[in-house]
């Protein structure tokens, strides 16, 4: 389950904050791999990781790695952005709805035209500074 | 019997691009629209400066360079207030924030007379500088926000799934926009009045795809000033008033999107607010005469229309596009000209809504005047509608 990466020569336009928690997943995204948390008292899986399960409030959390294959919930293309993602728009977003029961938004690296319940993976994209998780269309 | 709310009287200032450029040699300030804001309103209200005894303002944005605004103009007013002054913040449900303050005020015994103002100056700042800000309010700003996720790249998605699920088209959605428009050029306090047509909807930019420029709300300022009253002191004044007939709030502990998939275009928090205002009034969505939302798109509009109940689920876009929601026909929705043409000083949204629902209620509301009506709601939202504040009116003649 290792994802597919795409490089990009510049620095990333709006650079996430690391916490010492979140410092796994941002480790593992480097190597490839989409972890987050699952709570050790109620099983919930959650994305992004958190400190307490959302659920039931426990604090005793495994990392998981819980599979990076979904479907497009859904999704759209920003073509009026924000100053620091003027020189990348338009560009295309989305909800993605995991194979493991997750729901997450991030964007999505395609050229082609995209439609709601696609088949799409997890990928990320490495900047010279960091990583950004992201998802693309795949072959059903 | 317990104490009962009514909206007495209101002032505003046409939606528009008031705000100056920094460089400009003579500036507009906040403080001094507001000021005659409040004068007029108390005036058409017809209560004295002495009987405000609570003053709730919607914060206002960061460009305005008076800090503490809300103190600060009550000094400029000399309002003295036994009941709370106060500023809120809640995005885009400040105002519907503020209404409900200066109601609890009421409520409370606090105040037999409080006010619900504000004042929303932005349109100096570019969008895409006031971006850079806005991208913070959505989602998560180490998840999302580096994604590039602005405010209404989440309504987009919504109509992403809509259209898919529902088999509506783009031309459904600019239907509101075109009713919207037409609905705006009998308001003078709207922003955009020039009638346009479903294909100039169609033809203009897209801005987050499937919406293009008409389906999403312009950028505007607005100055805003409700007075509300104990019904006691209403039914004083000897003139029609509108009273608060119920209120329903729920927030599904949610921030733009679920950790789990779920039904993202239900809107469930204005349904079930909606629903509990509708107990609390003993009324039903078939009650209703207007619907004065908060919709910042033509897709909210739509969904909003059917979490309320006053259109059939997956039945929003037809019945727009139908003309039901349209003045003079089965429920006219923004009949202000909703957001995207009366505009959307987005701080102070929901005043204007209740601006339209006095006029309407009363029967002040001129050209765009729904014949006999008597009940009316509106709506304030968080996120993608994730927490809804309803409010439930009726015209006391």
């Amino acid at each position: 389950m290792k994802l597919f990466s795409i490089h990009r020569d510049n620095n990333h336009p709006y650079p996430p904050r690391v916490t010492a928690f979140t410092k796994p997943f941002w480790d593992a995204l480097g190597k490839g791999q989409f972890l987050t948390t699952r709570c050790k008292n109620c099983q919930a899986q959650t994305f992004p990781p958190k400190v307490t399960c959302p659920h039931c409030w426990s604090s005793d959390l495994d990392w998981v790695e819980p599979g990076i294959s979904g479907k497009l919930y859904s999704w759209t293309r920003v073509h009026a952005a924000p100053a620091v993602f003027v020189d990348i728009a338009p560009y295309a977003l989305g909800i993605v709805d995991l194979d493991c029961g997750i729901r997450l938004a991030c964007p999505i690296v395609t050229d082609q035209t995209l439609q709601c319940d696609i088949p799409v993976e997890l990928i990320s994209i490495e900047y010279r500074d960091g990583y950004q998780l992201a998802a693309r269309p795949v072959a059903s | 019997m317990a104490n009962r709310v009514a909206l007495i009287g209101a002032s505003a200032i046409p939606v528009g691009k008031h705000q100056t450029q920094e460089e400009d040699s003579i500036q507009v300030v906040e403080h001094e629209i507001m000021a005659k804001v409040v004068r007029d309103a108390m005036a058409e209200a017809g209560v004295t400066k002495e009987e405000i005894q609570s003053a709730i303002f919607t914060t206002p944005r960061p460009y305005t360079k008076q800090y503490y605004f809300h103190t600060f103009l009550t000094s400029h007013l000399k309002l003295r207030c036994t009941g709370n002054v106060m500023e809120v913040m809640g995005n885009g449900m400040t105002g519907s924030l503020a209404f409900d303050q200066a109601a609890n005020e009421i409520l409370l015994g606090r105040a037999k007379v409080s006010l619900a103002l504000g004042i929303n100056m932005e349109s100096a700042t570019a969008a895409y500088r006031h971006m850079m800000t806005s991208m913070r309010t959505t989602g998560d700003v180490d998840f999302h926000s580096p994604a590039g996720f602005t405010p209404i790249s989440w309504y987009a998605m919504d109509a992403t799934r809509y259209m898919h699920e529902h088999g509506a088209t783009r031309e459904d959605l600019a239907a509101v926009a075109v009713k919207n428009r037409y609905h705006a050029s009998l308001n003078p306090l709207a922003q955009y009045r020039k009638h346009i047509d479903i294909e100039s909807v169609i033809a203009q930019r897209p801005i987050v795809e499937p919406l293009g420029l008409y389906d999403v709300p312009p950028r505007g300022d607005g100055a805003v000033c409700l007075v509300l009253a104990s019904e006691e002191v209403a039914r004083s004044l000897g003139k029609p008033y509108v009273l608060l007939r119920g209120r329903g709030f729920y927030h599904e502990g949610l921030h733009q999107i679920d950790d789990a998939p779920n039904d993202m275009i239900s809107f469930q928090a204005a349904a079930k607010a909606s629903a509990a205002a509708y107990e609390s009034a003993k009324l039903t969505p078939d009650d209703m005469d207007i619907a004065e939302f908060y919709a910042p798109c033509t897709i909210v509009e739509i969904l909003v229309s059917e979490a309320l109940g006053l259109v059939k689920r997956g039945h929003g876009a037809k019945a727009a596009r139908a003309g039901e929601t349209t003045l003079g026909n089965r429920i006219p929705i923004s009949t202000s000209g909703g957001l995207t043409s009366r505009g959307h000083p987005a701080l102070v949204t929901s005043l204007y809504n209740y601006v339209e629902i006095l006029e309407q209620l009363r029967g002040t509301a001129g050209d765009r005047q729904v014949k006999n009506a008597r009940l009316g709601i509106t709506t304030g939202e968080l996120g993608n509608y994730n927490a809804a504040l309803i409010h439930i009116f009726e015209g006391m003649q």
